[in-house]
C-alpha cells in the first residue's frame, strides 16, 4: 500500500535520481518495499549500481536482491541479454535455489517459449507444491498468452487454497471486470473489503462495479460506498466525490415521482459537489467552468 | 533526545526529594505529637512541578506521535501496489524496447 507521504518521498527521491543526484540503491530500495512497476528506472539505476564494483561491494549481501530486481526489470523491458547475465550469476551464487529456477523459468516466459516455462514451473511445484509465487505465475502465463478462461480457473484454484491473499483477489476481480463480469468482481471487491476494510481503494472499485451494473438497490449501496470511501480518505479522493454525485442524479432519474427520502441524499451531493468546485478552483481553475457546467447537467450546482 | 533524557532525570529526583520531605515532616509531627492531615504546600507544589516535568519527559523523550486518523497523509492510501507477482512480459515494451545500450559486465 502506498500511502501519499510515501508517494510524496517516492517522487522526490525519483527526481533527485534522475538529476543525478544520488540515492539510487535508496530509490530502489522503496521501489521492492512498495511494490512499484518501474521496470525502466530500475533497470538503469539497478545496472548502473552493479557495473560499480565499489558500489556494488557496499551493498553487501542486498546484491543478490539487487540481481533479482535487475533481472526481472529487464525481462519487462525485453533486455533479455541483462536478465540472462543477472540470472547466471545468481545461479551460479546460489546453484540449489528454488527462487532462481523461478527466475530462469520467468525468463523463457519473457523469451515466449511458454512450454518450456510451464514444464519449468511443473517441475517446480513438484517439488514444492504450495509455492504460493509459482502458482501465481501459472495464472499470469495464462494470462499472457491470452486465454483469460484458463487465468481465472487456476487463480479459483489457487484462491481455494491460498484464501486470505488478497492480491490474488484483487487479480482476480480486476479480469472479471476486463471480461465486464461484474457481478463475480463485486464477490471478489467483497472479499477484499471484509479481508482489509480500512482499505478506501477497495470501497471505491466496489462502488465503481456497482455503479456499473446499475439497478436502484445497487446505485443506492454503490452511493454508500463511495461515501464510505470520502469518510476514510478525508475527502480527498476526486472519484469518489464524482461518484456521490453520479449516483444520487441516476437514483433520482430512477425514483422520478414517487418521491420518498429525497431530503436525507440531496445533502450529501450538494456537500461534495461544493468540495470539488473548492478543489478545482485550488488546482485548475480553468477547469471550473466545465465541471460547473457538468455538475448542473446533474442538477446538482450550489 | 539528551535534553529529553536530562529534565525526566530531574522530574524523578524532583518527586523523590518531595517524598523525602513529607517523611521527614511526618518524624517531625511525630515529635511535636500532632495529627497528619497532609503535606505541607511547599511540597504539593514540588510534587507539582515534578509531575510536570515528568509527563513532558514522557511525551518527548520516546519519539514523535504518529497519526491515527484515516484521512491524514501518514495513513491515507493513494495508490496500491502493482500486482507484481502477476507480472506479465508481452506488452507493448516488445514493439518499443528502450533506447538504452545496456549491458551487464562481469
Amino acid at each position: 500500500m502506498v500511502t501519499k507521504t510515501e508517494e510524496t518521498q517516492l517522487n522526490n527521491l525519483e527526481n533527485q535520481v534522475d538529476n543525478g543526484g544520488g540515492g539510487a540503491w535508496e530509490y530502489l530500495t522503496l521501489l521492492r518495499k512498495l511494490k512499484l512497476r518501474r521496470s525502466d528506472k530500475a533497470l538503469k539505476h539497478g545496472l548502473s549500481i552493479l557495473n560499480n564494483p565499489k558500489l556494488r561491494s557496499t551493498l553487501g549481501p542486498d546484491e543478490w536482491t539487487l540481481y533479482e530486481q535487475v533481472a526481472v526489470a529487464a525481462m519487462d523491458c525485453q533486455h533479455l541479454d541483462v536478465a540472462k547475465d543477472c540470472t547466471k550469476a545468481l545461479r551460479k551464487r546460489f546453484p540449489e535455489s528454488k527462487r532462481v529456477g523461478r527466475l530462469e523459468a520467468m525468463l523463457l516466459e519473457a523469451k515466449g517459449s511458454w512450454e518450456l516455462a510451464e514444464k519449468a514451473y511443473t517441475s517446480l511445484l513438484e517439488d514444492s507444491p504450495l509455492d504460493q509465487a509459482i502458482h501465481k505465475r501459472r495464472v499470469a502465463m495464462a494470462k499472457a498468452q491470452g486465454n483469460i478462461s484458463g487465468a481465472i480457473e487456476w487463480l479459483n484454484k489457487y484462491l481455494e487454497i491460498f484464501m486470505a491473499d488478497h492480491d490474488a483477489w484483487r487479480e482476480l476481480a480486476e479480469i472479471y471486470v476486463s471480461l465486464q463480469m461484474y457481478k463475480q468482481a463485486a464477490f471478489c471487491y467483497e472479499e477484499l473489503i471484509l479481508s482489509q476494510p480500512t482499505v478506501p481503494l477497495y470501497h471505491l472499485a466496489y462502488a465503481d462495479v456497482l455503479y456499473t451494473i446499475g439497478g436502484l438497490e445497487n446505485l443506492q449501496t454503490a452511493k454508500k460506498y463511495y461515501a464510505s470511501t470520502i469518510d476514510l480518505t478525508g475527502g480527498k479522493n476526486t472519484r469518489a466525490l464524482f461518484g456521490v454525485c453520479l449516483c444520487t442524479s441516476a437514483i433520482a432519474q430512477l425514483v422520478k415521482g414517487k418521491s420518498k427520502e429525497e431530503k436525507e441524499g440531496s445533502q450529501v451531493q450538494s456537500l461534495a459537489a461544493k468540495v470539488l468546485e473548492k478543489e478545482y478552483k485550488q488546482k485548475a481553475p480553468n477547469k471550473l467552468p466545465q465541471l460547473t457546467t457538468a455538475l448542473k447537467s446533474l442538477t446538482l450546482a450550489s | 533526545m539528551g535534553l529529553g533524557f536530562i529534565s525526566g532525570f530531574l522530574g524523578v529526583l524532583v518527586l523523590f526529594h518531595a517524598a523525602y520531605s513529607t517523611i521527614q515532616y511526618r518524624a517531625l509531627l511525630k515529635i511535636t505529637e500532632e495529627e497528619f492531615s497532609g503535606p505541607p504546600l511547599n511540597v504539593v507544589v514540588e510534587l507539582f512541578i515534578g509531575l510536570v516535568i515528568c509527563i513532558w519527559a514522557a511525551l518527548t523523550l520516546p519519539g514523535k506521535f504518529l497519526s491515527i486518523h484515516p484521512d491524514s497523509d501518514e495513513n491515507r492510501i493513494v495508490s496500491l501496489p502493482d500486482n507484481l507477482d502477476f507480472m506479465i512480459f508481452n506488452h507493448r515494451r516488445k514493439v518499443f524496447p528502450l533506447e538504452m545500450d545496456m549491458k551487464l559486465r562481469q
